[in-house]
């Protein structure tokens, strides 16, 4: 029976689509349908309708695709209690940098997000290495490839193409770290290969443990790459080590908008004085030739070491050369000058621009200089957070000045609900998990709810345990 | 932190709104009822006309307060009445953790946003009068006469009801005809303008409940594949055809009746003694909230019975007017409660109202029950009693989300032998691990997951 409706189904179905009659299609049910037609049309609908909504559903392809399973992190998910906290936290900042924030944070805590909260994309750069494999996870999900094998081993040339690309990038940071001539040795093999977006992310691995012996396999790629970012991240790591592009007349022009004189009786010291920027035009091409050049090479010209250089700055004088220097030794610096220059620039008005050296800082250096601002420079609890990330754990930073612009700005008559919410959420991420404690009994005898949810960060921080590596 | 009644009365807008609270500061009709360790901020659950209670809060500080309910009152009764029981102290206000709820409202308000304000021109607040609200109404004797004449009055505004239904529904089929004449594929074509033609003459014949019906179909064929659309116009038109023979043949057939002209009100279902009532420890699956065509805004929440009495599924519906704005949530997906449900009336009984409600420690534990019933007759089972139902709720064995060339979700049961198509698209975590019990909605063409569980645990689905 149900064969013979399904067969008539076909040709009802293209007849009420044209528009006819339909009931002389469906002689399976003519008893039913009755003589009247319009009738006959209307218990032809009714029973169809049932039979196709009941016995004619969407046939599956042969072929489907499973996904693997998610692979488990090599840190924890938080606990469940404290999930929601975590989901919310994540839906009141939109903005990726501070969900970076807060999942470096977890990561330096020893957690990670719960997946059902919070996953990367495949190229989720900023994402912390340990979520790499749920980075390759996205990857697989989003294209057809078959999953390769996961070698356990260490990367080597030959078993580059066994390892999902973010778990590979993680390997090679571990290898550089642990052998910096092997992984570099692998970059060698294997770098050409790989698209422009993919090499920038590992040629920046190098970064780690520079030394002498990768100047050939920078020149190369300095003066060989298709890619002009690639070319220009090689040229930097290039003027770390001292081999700065930038010689001839354009260092020369450089040089001429700075002089070098010894000011003091009776210690004499040098100190760097800033020429020919009266116009406008000036002060563009004096950007314009900083942008282009390396500190080692400019020093050079200045008859001095980039460590003098620095040493002799004058901050706070020409607030567009201090931001361009801070840049050009970010760019271009050892690791010991760009700490040496951030140790300078936080003691004046220049520290404004440490956010540009700090990602080359170790998180420890990060977080001495947060404090140090916090404490010297009245900086507020964000900015002290773009300094320190999400890794560092201050203690006492309530005591700081900052601390004391919060509790005033949340005690004024006119304070409105939404009012320091990102100071707060500041500073429960910079906060030690004990200071967020006391921050919180604070916060609390200052008048804010225990349920309120700008202080989620700082109950978040207090309610985690903290079983990260301290730096 | 202490609260004066004194203070209620001049929050309050005027007498009746006393009155109201009068009658709901009372602890029966609360549960949840809580304050934070600190002492500022107090809520509770209301029950009110709806299947949902009404989530109402308070911040003691500034008489700052917000209710779920849609009265356009502010502050409503419920707030009146929940200050009103803490300043007299009718209940114990446990000192609890801030719900979220309550603290996502205290992250949107507004400072100062409840301070009771002395407008130019208001009354004096003796005219609002808390002790009068509390006094009783002597009750008035009808007269025998009058009753009579009200009942044959309702008689009568019933039958008037019926008799334009029954026209409603001959213009109903009349207009279905019309649309096979004219062929289904310029029925696809103008879906929403001629379901919106046919819809205000349903509301017209008193037929609102179809009418919402017809109104929101443009949006359900419309979500399907081009090609499937004709199949899906016959079995939308073929379902309105059995509802209108179904109301012909019983006409006072209350769940019939409910699909097509109105639903009970919930003091009706409460006094019915056919109601079934369950009580059993409830998951919160899902909330839907949807603005529909005709300017409502329907709330649907979905439970699963984690016990083994009773029906497996109830689902909580409200309508509000869109005009009123949006409504805080009343649940929380996952959260678990030990509550008493009273069904409709129906053959398969879903539709509920939330009775009453208590703290449910054993409930946070409770597994997720074994689906007593083979997939494909889950599917089907329900369209024998009711031919006409939309949405079935069903709850999956194991299985799998796989995905087709295109990308397209489909959830496979573990043993291979059902495969069904996903509403929308699933990502992340739903495609990446085995889905050990899944809660969905089956709409005779797609799937949508409300939620399941996995080794991550609980896992919410679409939306």
């Amino acid at each position: 029976m149900a064969e013979a409706i399904y067969d008539a189904m076909g040709s009802v179905l293209t007849r009420w689509t044209m528009g006819s009659a339909a009931a002389p299609a469906a002689a399976v049910w003519s008893a039913e349908l009755g003589a009247e037609p319009a009738e006959a049309e209307l218990r032809l609908l009714a029973l169809s309708g049932q039979f196709l909504g009941v016995a004619v559903t969407a046939e599956p392809p042969l072929e489907l695709r499973v996904l693997p399973d998610i692979p488990a992190l090599a840190l924890p998910t938080v606990p469940e209690a404290l999930r929601p906290l975590v989901r919310r936290i994540l839906a009141a900042f939109m903005e990726t940098q501070r969900k970076t924030e807060l999942l470096d944070f977890l990561a330096a805590r020893g957690w990670t997000c719960h997946p059902a909260e919070w996953m990367p994309a495949a190229n989720d750069e900023d994402a912390p290495d340990v979520y790499a494999p749920w980075r390759d996870w996205a990857g697989i999900a989003a294209s057809n490839s078959v999953v390769r094998r996961q070698a356990g081993d260490q990367l080597t040339a030959d078993n580059w193409e066994d390892f999902w690309p973010a778990a590979r990038k993680v390997a090679l940071s571990e290898l550089r770290r642990s052998d910096p001539e092997a992984a570099r040795t692998v970059l060698e093999a294997k770098l050409a290969s790989e698209n422009a977006d993919v090499r920038l992310p590992l040629l920046s691995l190098l970064a780690t443990g520079l030394s002498e012996a990768d100047i050939p396999f920078l020149e190369g790629i300095a003066a060989n790459d298709r890619a002009p970012k690639v070319k220009a991240f090689a040229a930097s790591l290039l003027a770390r080590l001292g081999k700065g592009p930038a010689v001839g007349e354009d260092i020369a022009e450089l040089s001429a908008f700075f002089s070098v004189k010894m000011k003091g009786l009776i210690r004499r010291s040098r100190v760097i004085q800033f020429e020919n920027v009266k116009t406008p035009a000036q002060a563009h091409r004096r950007a314009a030739l900083l942008e282009s050049a390396d500190i080692a090479s400019l020093a050079r010209a200045l008859s001095l070491t980039p460590q003098e250089l620095v040493e002799a700055w004058s901050w706070d004088v020409d607030r567009q050369a201090d931001a361009a220097l801070t840049s050009l030794v970010a760019r271009t610096g050892t690791d010991s000058l760009v700490a040496q220059t951030a140790e300078a620039a936080s003691q004046c008005n220049a520290s404004f621009f440490l956010d540009t050296l700090t990602p080359r800082l170790a998180p420890g250096q990060k977080s001495e200089l947060a404090e140090r601002v916090l404490r010297t420079r009245n900086f507020s609890f964000d900015m002290a957070k773009t300094i320190a990330g999400g890794t560092a754990r201050l203690e006492n930073p309530l005591t700081a000045p900052a601390g004391a612009t919060l509790l005033a700005a949340l005690r004024r008559d006119n304070a409105k609900p939404s009012d320091e919410l990102t100071e707060l959420f500041a500073l429960g991420l910079i906060a030690s998990r004990t200071a967020a404690r006391q921050a919180l009994e604070r916060l609390n005898g200052a008048g804010l709810l225990q349920g309120d949810p700008r202080l989620d960060m700082l109950r978040l921080n207090t309610a985690l345990d903290d079983n990260g590596v301290k730096p | 932190m202490a609260i004066d009644l004194k203070a209620i009365e001049q929050l309050a807008t005027d007498q009746s709104s006393l009155k109201a609270a009068a009658g709901l500061a009372k602890p029966t009709k609360w549960s949840g009822v809580g304050v934070s360790h600190d002492g500022a901020l107090v809520w509770g659950e209301c029950a009110g006309s709806g299947a949902n209670p009404y989530r109402v809060m308070a911040d003691l500080r500034d008489l700052g307060n917000k209710c779920t309910c849609p009265s356009r009152k502010f502050p409503c009764k419920h707030v009146l009445g929940l200050l009103w029981m803490k300043a007299e102290a009718v209940t114990a206000f446990a000192p609890a953790d801030t719900p979220a709820w309550v603290s996502d409202w205290l992250g949107r308000r507004r400072a100062g946003a409840g301070t009771p304000k002395a407008p130019p021109n208001v009354a004096p607040a003796a005219d609002k009068d808390l002790r009068a609200a509390q006094r009783a109404e002597p009750e008035q004797v009808e007269d025998p006469k009058d009753a009579a004449r009200r009942e044959a009055a309702a008689a009568k505004r019933s039958e008037d009801t019926e008799r334009a239904i029954l026209d409603a529904l001959d213009a109903l089929e009349q207009w279905i005809g019309d649309q096979l004449r004219m062929g289904l594929s310029a029925f696809v074509d103008d879906v929403t303008a001629r379901c919106r033609r046919i819809a205000a003459r349903l509301v017209d014949g008193k037929a609102a409940v179809l009418a919402g019906r017809i109104d929101e179909l443009p949006g359900r064929l419309l979500a399907l594949p081009p090609g499937d659309r004709p199949r899906g116009a016959v079995v939308e038109l073929g379902k309105l055809v059995l509802l209108a023979r179904a109301f012909r043949a019983t006409p006072r057939d209350a769940e019939i009746r409910r699909a097509v002209a109105a639903s009970e009100t919930r003091e009706s279902v409460l006094s019915n003694p056919e109601t079934l009532r369950v009580n059993a420890r409830w998951e919160v699956l899902a909330e839907q909230v949807q603005t529909r065509r005709d300017g409502l805004v329907s709330q649907t929440t979905w439970l699963l019975n984690l016990d083994n009495d009773g029906p497996r599924f109830a689902m909580l519906l409200d309508f509000f007017p869109a005009s009123v704005g949006r409504r805080g949530s009343v649940f929380t997906p996952g959260e678990r409660f030990q509550g008493e449900l009273a069904f409709y009336p129906s053959r398969q009984p879903l539709r509920a109202l939330l009775v009453a409600r208590e703290s449910a420690e054993d409930a946070i534990k409770a597994e997720w029950p074994t689906p007593e019933t083979a997939v494909a007759d889950c599917l089907t089972g329900p369209l024998l009693a009711e031919p006409w139902t939309l949405e079935i709720p069903v709850l999956l064995p194991t299985g799998r989300i796989a995905l087709d060339d295109a990308g397209h979700p489909w959830w496979r049961s573990a043993d291979g032998a059902n495969t069904l198509p996903v509403a929308g698209s699933a990502e992340g975590l739903l495609c990446g691990t085995d889905l050990k019990r899944t809660a969905a909605i089956w709409s005779g063409n797609r799937l949508t997951i409300l939620a399941t569980q996995t080794s991550w645990g609980r896992i919410g689905g679409h939306g």
